[in-house]
């Protein structure tokens, strides 16, 4: 893999707001990338500089082996698609996809017509050349503006929170269509947005930003699985919290975890390699279990009370009470055949593992 | 329903001396009274040959022009600072700008006098009208432009320089294009109000007077009077259709950027 | 910085004239020589003769009714447009409403002393209807005709910013109100009024202000008991030669008009807060 945006030591400061601290980052050729988080938490502005509509107040930015230092958003070899779409109200759909094209002279009038119509029917939308821009539908509109911007073949194209207008069917459905596109032209796409499924569906790595800073940077599976902070686990899915006491780090750590008692986890179940002392434990609410009636486990139990249930349809969710502990547990459970919804008060069994804890500083 | 009649009750009464214009205009008699004696296009025909008249309405004409250009594109500066920028003190700036909106005619009138006489030194001529037009115009364009500048996206700027346009040729591809219909409207709101203007221009008109300084010498006269009702009708019917011509500018130019009208001037 | 241009005229042309006149009401001028002393025998004069109390009283009084009638009138025809009238048909009335705005102020004003004259349309009218049998004479020449002339002059400048107001107003807002119990009419006291304030402040403060200034429609439609301040402003810059006593004046007539206007604002501060 070949970087292809490196930036170093990126700070942004407007006044005596520090949007941007110390942004280290490392970005590859054909890689889906986003930029995850909160808002207001610098990943727009982040993007901004990566397209060159703010400049950073210091540290490089390199593009394609450039310093982008002084270099404006119209010379650099990044497209975007805005969050509003931009899509000019004045110009027909086409005018609009050809927009970029008007400084290549060395283009014919035939060939551009040609390279607009193949951009439209690329992200399906043959024939709609001719139509005002103001007269299409917000999914439409997302699709011309991924037409204009790849049809100029940037190294880069960055995404600004492109899903966030539409409804949800709409947006999964351009999920699945973002995947399939950037892997047919595979150029970097870098996203931006605040919806953790959507990232976790989408990118190859994320870069998870938290107030100016990068929080935690991995493939979603290791985001999912070993958030190395509690914010990182609690702004991605959701994740019980236990206060525990580490005892031991050696090639195992030995731990106490409020509720459940002493345990050994493997080193690798602590990202940011555990200390002495206290800290907290993360478990993900489908990592714990109720033991129904007739079922057995073979992995560890603990009493509780339901304190409350959430009915989802396919899945339930249990709020349940664990002695020495003051926050209940959640539990996802899926709404197997002949398994009950439980009432609260119920008294129930959990399951639980510790080879599904995560070890957090 | 009562609501209803009330409003259509008050568009009476803001056109009931329109509505009077023309009647006495074509009205055969020099008084201005009724009952009405009979048809005539005289004094029509009076104002195609008065001479200083002439003289006066190219004056006025000459200063509604410079004024619509330059208040326009002193308007076009605001407003887009003021849609698009962020800057230190911009509340204050704006409403520094806005002031003369509020600010008595005749207070600006003086003040100009007194500089102009006093501290520089010179004489009356156009030009004072004209710095005095435009410093009352400019607010009336920044409101107008204001609303072809909020219904712009910002980042249709930045999307045409993403896509390789210069600063500058961005600004002249997508942006004006998209607020050419307000820079329209504001002119013609800027003509007509320097060509109406009087309180102002009274004051600092030269030895040539604009023409509704010389509407006002004539209103002394009653003999003149019949005339100034056909100049009155011919201006009414004149600002009518700029100001239509204005306003179906500003609804193309909302079809245009794909917004939805919610009001008129201003 | 592109708010510069604009910044740096009305610097010129409006703060710096400001500025001059200020410094000339504290001069004195005998005939066509200037006298650059400081003094303050020109607030002297306008404080101990009466005339200038009195006109500054009555300009007062009149800008003061204008903007009343001005604003009640135009309250209802607001509501009407921005809560009856269907979406696309309101540019049309805001449009019909500011046409007659637009046409030359001195030749409208001369048609109200038409309407409103001993032979005028309303006199001879009802006359001839037989409700009165002598001419009305109290509705031209005075107070009362400046009043409703100037009422009509700035009757768009009083619709439009309460117009706006009221079309910010979230519809849902005044349905919630009735869904808590309130009838039609308390839901407009309680919601529409309140949330229309800024408007109506706004239009005040459009009308009141330069109202103060006109010296056309006082000239015309007065007579000799309807001069008004800036009459006399008006006079003493061109006919008397006095400039600094006309710059003096203007400089009292606009800080009564400004110390009235921001006790008005201040009164009302409580419906302008979190909006603008």
């Amino acid at each position: 893999m070949t970087a292809l945006i490196t930036l170093t030591g990126v700070n942004k400061y407007y006044a005596d707001y520090h949007a941007l601290r110390d942004i280290n980052l490392t970005i590859n050729e054909g890689e889906f990338f986003s930029l995850l988080g909160p808002s207001g938490c610098g990943k727009t502005t982040l993007l901004r500089t990566i397209a060159g509509f703010e400049m950073p107040s210091d540290g490089v930015v390199m593009i394609g082996g450039k310093d982008m230092a002084g270099v404006p958003a119209n010379l650099r070899p990044t497209n975007m698609v805005f969050q509003s779409y931009a899509i000019f109200p004045h110009l027909t759909v086409a005018e609009n996809v050809a927009f970029g094209l008007r400084k290549s002279k060395e283009i014919d009038k035939q060939t551009k017509a040609k390279m607009v119509a193949e951009a439209l029917a690329m992200v399906g939308l043959d024939g709609y050349g001719k139509r005002a821009a103001h007269a299409l539908s917000g999914g439409q509109r997302q699709r011309v503006a991924l037409a204009r911007a790849l049809i100029l073949k940037p190294k880069v194209l960055l995404l600004d929170e492109p899903l966030s207008a539409l409804d949800k069917k709409m947006r999964e459905q351009m999920q699945v269509e973002l995947i399939r596109l950037q892997r047919q032209v595979g150029i970097t796409f870098i996203l931006v947005t605040h919806d953790q499924e959507e990232a976790l569906v989408m990118s190859d790595r994320i870069a998870v930003m938290f107030e100016g800073e990068i929080g935690q940077l991995a493939d979603p599976e290791t985001l999912y699985r070993r958030p190395n902070s509690r914010r990182v686990a609690q702004f991605i899915g959701k994740m019980n919290m236990l206060d525990a006491t580490v005892e031991v780090v050696d090639e195992v750590i030995d731990l106490t975890v409020r509720g459940l008692g002493s345990m050994q986890i493997e080193r690798e179940q602590a990202p940011e390699g555990g200390q002495v002392g206290s800290a907290v434990v993360g478990i993900r609410p489908e990592t714990l279990g109720i033991l129904f009636e007739g079922e057995t486990t073979e992995r560890k139990l603990v009493d509780g009370v339901v304190d409350e249930v959430v009915y989802y349809g396919d899945m339930t969710y249990y709020d349940v009470r664990i002695e020495g502990v003051e926050q209940p547990l959640n539990i996802a459970m899926k709404n197997l055949i002949g398994r009950p919804v439980l009432e609260v008060g119920a008294k129930t069994q959990v399951i639980w593992d510790e080879r599904s804890l995560v070890l957090l500083p | 329903m009562s609501l209803r009649i009330y409003a259509i009750a008050y568009l009476l009464f803001l056109y009931a001396p329109i509505i009077l214009l023309p009647i006495f205009a074509f009205n055969d008699a020099t008084i201005i009274a009724f009952p009405l004696s009979g048809f005539t296009t005289n004094w029509f025909a009076e104002l195609a040959t008065n001479k200083s008249l002439h003289a006066a309405v190219e004056n006025s004409l000459f200063i509604a022009v410079i004024t619509a250009l330059l208040s326009t594109w002193l308007g076009l500066c605001a407003a887009r600072a003021g849609a698009m920028h962020q800057f230190p003190l911009k509340a204050g700036i704006m409403g520094f700008i806005m002031l003369p909106l509020v600010l008595p005619e005749i207070i600006v009138a003086v003040s100009l006098l007194v500089v102009v006489v006093q501290v520089l030194e010179l004489g009356m001529s156009n030009w004072t009208i004209i710095a005095a037009h435009v410093l009352i115009c400019t607010p009336f364009c920044i409101a107008i432009l204001n609303g072809a500048f909020q219904n712009l996206d910002p980042s249709l700027e930045e999307a045409a320089m993403d896509l390789g346009e210069s600063r500058f040729s961005a600004f002249r591809l997508v942006t004006l294009p998209l607020v050419m219909p307000g820079i329209i409207a504001s002119m013609l709101i800027a003509f007509t109000i320097s060509l109406d203007e009087f309180i102002i221009a009274f004051f600092l008109s030269g030895s040539s007077p604009t023409m509704p300084v010389y509407i006002w010498g004539l209103l002394r006269f009653p003999a003149s009077l019949p005339v100034v009702m056909a100049l009155g009708t011919i201006l009414v019917a004149m600002s009518i259709i700029l100001l239509t011509i204005a306003e179906l500018l500003r609804r193309r130019g909302m079809a245009r950027a794909g917004v939805k009208d919610k009001g008129g001037f201003l | 910085m592109i708010v510069s241009p604009p910044f740096l005229y009305a610097l010129l042309l409006m703060a710096c004239p400001l500025l001059a006149i200020f410094l000339f009401s504290f001069w004195t001028q005998d005939f066509m020589t200037l006298d650059t002393s400081f003094t303050l025998d020109n607030y002297r004069e306008i404080v101990e003769k009466p005339i200038y109390g009195a006109l500054l009283q009555r300009s007062l009084y009149v800008s003061s009714c204008v903007t009343f009638v001005t604003v009640m009138l135009a309250f209802p025809v607001a509501y009407f447009v921005s809560f009856h009238v269907r979406p696309d048909r309101k540019s049309l009335w805001l449009f019909l409403i500011t046409i007659p705005f637009w046409t030359s102020y001195l030749i409208r004003v001369f048609l109200w002393k038409v309407i409103l004259g001993y032979n005028g349309v309303i006199n001879t009218g009802l006359i001839n209807v037989g409700l009165i049998d002598e001419p009305l004479t109290f509705i031209l020449y005075n107070v009362n005709a400046v009043i409703i002339t100037l009422a009509h002059a700035f009757a768009p400048f009083a619709i439009l910013p309460i117009f706006v107001a009221l079309e910010k107003i979230d519809r849902s807002l005044l349905e919630a109100s009735q869904d808590l119990g309130e009838s039609k009419f308390m839901t407009f006291l309680r919601v529409t009024l309140p949330l229309s304030m800024p408007g109506v402040v706004g239009a005040v403060l459009i009308v009141f202000i330069p109202t103060i200034g006109d010296y056309v429609t006082p000239e015309l439609m007065g007579g000799a008991g309807g001069k008004l301040v800036a009459n006399m402003i008006q006079t003493q810059f061109l006919a008397l030669n006095n400039a600094p006593l006309g710059a003096a004046l203007a400089i009292v007539a606009m800080l009564c008009v400004t110390v009235i206007s921001v006790i008005f604002v201040l009164i009302n501060r409580r419906w302008l807060k979190g909006r603008s």
